[in-house]
């Protein structure tokens, strides 16, 4: 598979970055409802500190991802209805805004609750905002609410894709995918 | 030559003065300062205060030896400014605040340090009463003295962090106390 895109498909370098964030999405849905339904404790602080560490890994792989993005141009979409194409556009752009709106999300509630974020252990994040029960508990609904629309915004981005493999049979989910169609 | 010799000693009385009044002793609270903590929780440090103390400090800068450091803490006061945590602060695991309601520190006698002073005192946390050599300087300041300084412990060594907590990968074992306290003259007439 080549490093950039091609016409057709995307590069390794856009495939890599997109799997990986699909995979620690997964990862972080888990530990953040896992850590939603602990009682006050070290295995809370434990979960907590990994999903802060995976949500600050994420958000500099989302700027990496969009800044390749700038660098190496997506190929442009398969012919298919306008307004096909422009919830695309829509769904992708929203998808991306969640990306860097997650993490930063979750930094600020960090903050706000004066829990400063460290990154596995090896570095300390800077506060985004001073200790503030109040703006805490808005950036928990804020963060919670985004968690969901982001759920919402995959599984149509899921359906779509799969729609487009089993419905139209266009072959466009191989843009993404690492083999090529039988 | 014997004037400026003398004038030298008086110049060096004066600037004794605020030390030399009729008492030595000076008292600060919440109101006087800080006294804050910095722990480490998943490799970040967080800061946090004790809103409720006491100092009593006896000092003579002439006969250090014979003044003493008074400091008692309200427990239930440790805020960590997240209520969450500040339960479990204050509860069994941590400072046990129910049962331990304050925590002490005494210091008879001080020792130079450069600039500074050495209190080589006891304190008394959850319990357990440990030696503690606190470092701290002064600066007299109009009607005041300012009083700086700060020490590490070793929150296990005072049983802080009973169970689970009693690992130091996720809660760092160095806790850094530091004080910043603008300590008022007892008088005669107003005492503590």
């Amino acid at each position: 598979m080549p490093v950039r895109n091609t016409p057709v498909r995307y590069g390794s370098v856009a495939q890599t970055l997109h799997w990986v964030i699909v995979g620690l999405l997964i990862v972080q849905f888990t530990l953040g409802k896992i850590a939603e339904d602990l009682p006050n404790g070290l295995d809370k602080l434990v979960i907590l500190a990994r999903h802060k560490s995976f949500g600050i890994t994420i958000l500099a792989l989302a700027l990496l991802r969009l800044a390749w993005r700038f660098h190496d141009r997506p190929p442009p979409l398969q012919p298919m209805p306008r307004w096909q194409a422009i919830a695309a556009r829509i769904s992708h752009a929203a998808l991306y805004t969640l990306l860097f709106a997650m993490p930063l999300t979750g930094w600020m509630m960090s903050s706000a609750s004066n829990y400063p974020v460290s990154w596995f252990g090896f570095v300390q994040l800077p506060d985004l905002v001073a200790p503030d029960h109040a703006l805490k508990e808005v950036l928990r609904e804020v963060h919670g609410t985004l968690s969901n629309v982001l759920i919402a915004l995959v599984s149509l981005h899921l359906l779509a894709a799969l729609k487009h493999q089993f419905i139209d049979r266009d072959g466009l989910i191989f843009r993404m995918l690492p083999w090529r169609p039988r | 030559m014997a004037t400026p010799l003398s004038l030298r000693f008086c110049a060096t009385l004066v600037a004794l003065l605020p030390f030399a009044a009729v008492a030595d002793i000076w008292h600060g609270d919440q109101h006087a300062g800080v006294l804050r903590f910095v722990a480490t929780q998943a490799g970040a440090k967080f800061q946090g205060h004790f809103g409720e103390f006491k100092v009593r400090f006896d000092f003579n800068p002439a006969e250090p030896a014979k003044g003493s450091l008074d400091v008692t803490i309200t427990t239930d006061s440790a805020d960590s400014a997240d209520a969450e945590r500040d339960e479990v602060l204050h509860g069994r695991d941590f400072f046990w605040t129910e049962r331990f309601p304050e925590a002490k520190y005494h210091a008879e006698g001080f020792t130079r340090d450069g600039k500074g002073w050495i209190a080589a005192g006891e304190l008394t946390l959850r319990g357990v009463t440990l030696p503690v050599a606190v470092r701290f300087e002064l600066k007299p300041k109009a009607q005041r003295l300012g009083m700086k300084g700060g020490v590490t412990l070793r929150r296990l060594e005072f049983g802080i962090g009973q169970g689970d907590w009693a690992e130091t990968t996720w809660i760092g074992n160095p806790v850094d106390v530091a004080f910043d306290l603008s300590l008022q003259q007892e008088t005669a007439a107003a005492g503590p």
